[in-house]
């Protein structure tokens, strides 16, 4: 007993020694530590404030836990599924056209023989991936106005009627999407071209050898060559999706287009800063979060499951 | 074999090169034709303006927009807090994020497999937009630049990015110097940080463009149009929705409805003057971002 006693007394101590030999290392990531409270996990406690019913100028001390209250006024008394189906769709969208851009992009510029060439094509490819979001609906609106827009002066040197795309919102979605390709493919393409040029060269001379052309090349190497960064990217995509292009729709957002437009993110950021619902806007954040947690972790199991591919 | 082969490509090939470059070329065109047309539209003459006749290059030259543009103070008080914040918040974020990431890179302590969770579970988690607010709001920094600075401080994202390039430099360099009797701090300043310029360069530019572009923080954070930044003058003015609220003449004189519009030609010339540093920074940007991007994605 008492021997125990001692040998854990020698434990401590050498615990203590440890600490004190390391206590720069502690004084360094104590600040780290705390900004991460305060900025990271501090905002996850305000979480709580989905079960009541919270007040911001009497504070906690007014407001009243609620339970579910805050997500079944949202379900039952408010549009909930239309702006469930609008985010749904429009990144559903966002997934079939402007996460496969980058792919076929890296793989044309890799068939383009020339440094000099290659190189000039991609700088100029991710340009706009440095422009702000305000300076890409600015160019939204320049490109599709009825007065100077290039569009419309195509479509009146046709002899059609000129159209306000941003005030119809059938037009809202390809605007979107077509918008994510042009920003974001040069960008995106980065990780696939660094992918393919990591792929052994042998590879491609013994495809020659036994006759292959360039396109079976491709297809037989190249694209497996780069299926796991793809599934990597993929899952990461769906681990943004339901966060993704809020500050565009919010900023291409008019009265015309709300039908189409309005998803969770915008939807929230309204009932908070405008109306001063915090809890529900929270409410409806946590469920936006818990449906991407969900998302995610579903497809990273069946990726896992068929690709032996995952990103935990 | 394979050199021949290079050397003759196929009929099929040779057309599949044409087809794919011209695609290319047309790509390019159309990722630069609006940035060209912005700079023509705001040079060009008034006149050719509102023809509608400037397409990829300018019409005449009237500097007049850009005049506008760099006399109003509410424009240049929205650039310099710009500058104040990226520069201040980058300078911030590479000492802060140098200390979360050199210990994960160098130091053996206890408690830093949980210092590790601890930071990665932010990768995963967050609050959102809306927790994120309350909480500025609780430290009283609404309406102040430092809501912006503090809020983008540390990222999870850019602690592992430097850890891994940390991870890469010598351990003998820190184990030589913690034997000379340096301490972890100025071990880290004077060698450490010294050694990954390149690192840090990818850091901070990452830092300042997300300064410079973002736009939903300022929103919900900024009240007083004496702290609005640029991203928030710049909605103001493009996308117009409260009127002409900086007292900008407009050049062209549209008039739309009995009130005076801001012209075409202002807002492109304001686009254009909120996109210089960036432009300046390009080369530099390519560089660092590039190499960042790829080593992240491969020492995930």
């Amino acid at each position: 007993m008492a021997e125990g006693q001692s040998r854990k007394a020698v434990e401590w101590k050498a615990v203590g020694k440890r600490l004190y030999k390391d206590r720069y290392v502690y004084l360094m990531i104590a600040p780290v530590v705390a900004y991460f409270l305060i900025f990271n996990y501090w905002p996850m406690a305000w979480l709580s404030i989905s079960f009541y019913d919270y007040k911001i100028l009497g504070g906690f001390a007014r407001s009243q836990f609620v339970g579910f209250a805050n997500f079944i006024h949202f379900f039952t008394e408010m549009d909930a599924w239309r702006y469930i189906w609008n985010t749904l769709a429009i990144n559903f969208l966002a997934l079939a056209f402007v996460f496969p851009a980058p792919i076929i992009f890296a793989l044309l510029l890799n068939e383009v023989r020339g440094v000099g060439v290659k190189k000039t094509i991609q700088t100029v490819s991710y340009l706009p991936y440095f422009i702000s979001t305000l300076v890409l609906v600015g160019l939204i609106n320049n490109f599709l106005s009825p007065s100077i827009g290039p569009l419309n002066q195509i479509l009146a040197s046709m002899g059609m009627e000129k159209i306000y795309f941003l005030g119809d919102p059938k037009y809202f979605r390809t605007i979107l999407v077509v918008s994510g390709i042009w920003q974001g493919c040069g960008w995106s393409a980065i990780v696939y071209l660094a992918a393919i040029s990591g792929i052994d060269s042998q590879l491609y001379e013994a495809a020659q050898i036994d006759g292959a052309n360039r396109f079976r090349q491709v297809l037989h190497i190249t694209i497996p060559g780069i299926a796991t960064t793809i599934v990597i990217m993929l899952l990461l995509q769906i681990g943004n999706l339901l966060n993704s292009n809020f500050e565009k729709m919010f900023l291409l957002q008019n009265p015309y287009n709300t039908s189409i437009s309005e998803v969770l993110a915008t939807f929230v950021y309204k009932q908070a800063m405008r109306q001063g619902n915090y809890s529900l806007a929270t409410a409806v954040g946590l469920f936006n979060s818990c449906v991407t947690l969900l998302l995610v972790s579903i497809s990273n199991k069946l990726s896992r499951r068929y690709s032996g591919t995952s990103i935990w | 074999m394979a050199k021949s082969k290079a050397f003759r490509p196929s009929v099929g090939e040779r057309v599949f090169r044409a087809i794919n470059m011209a695609f290319l070329v047309l790509f390019c065109l159309t990722i630069l034709y609006p940035f060209l047309n912005m700079i023509s539209v705001s040079f060009s003459d008034s006149f050719a303006v509102l023809r509608s006749e400037v397409t990829f290059y300018p019409i005449g030259f009237n500097a007049d927009a850009y005049r506008q543009v760099i006399f109003n103070p509410n424009i240049i008080r929205s650039y310099l807090n710009t500058i104040f914040v990226a520069v201040m918040g980058s300078v911030l974020s590479l000492i802060f994020t140098s200390m979360a990431a050199y210990p994960l890179a160098f130091c053996d302590f206890i408690g830093k497999k949980a210092f590790n969770v601890f930071i990665t579970i932010t990768l995963w988690f967050s609050g959102g937009i809306i927790p994120s607010f309350l909480v500025i709001r609780s430290l009283g920094l609404v309406d102040s630049l430092f809501s912006l600075i503090l809020s983008a401080m540390i990222g999870a994202f850019n602690v592992i990015i430097l850890r891994s390039f940390f991870s890469n430099l010598p351990v003998s360099l820190v184990e030589s110097a913690r034997i000379d009797g340096a301490n972890d701090f100025s071990i880290l300043f004077r060698i450490v940080m010294p050694l990954s310029k390149a690192a840090l360069s990818t850091i901070a530019l990452w830092v300042i463009v997300a300064h410079w572009n973002n736009y939903i923080a300022p929103l919900m954070y900024l009240k007083s149009r004496e702290n609005y930044t640029l991203q928030m003058v710049l909605r103001d003015i493009v996308l117009a929705s409260e009127g002409n609220i900086y007292q900008i003449e407009s050049s062209g004189a549209s008039i739309e409805g009995g009130v005076t519009a801001i012209s075409d030609q202002v807002k492109n010339a304001v686009l254009m003057f909120s996109m210089v540093p960036m432009l300046i920074l390009y080369p530099f940007i390519q560089k660092y971002f590039v190499t960042g991007v790829t080593l992240g994605s491969v020492k995930e």
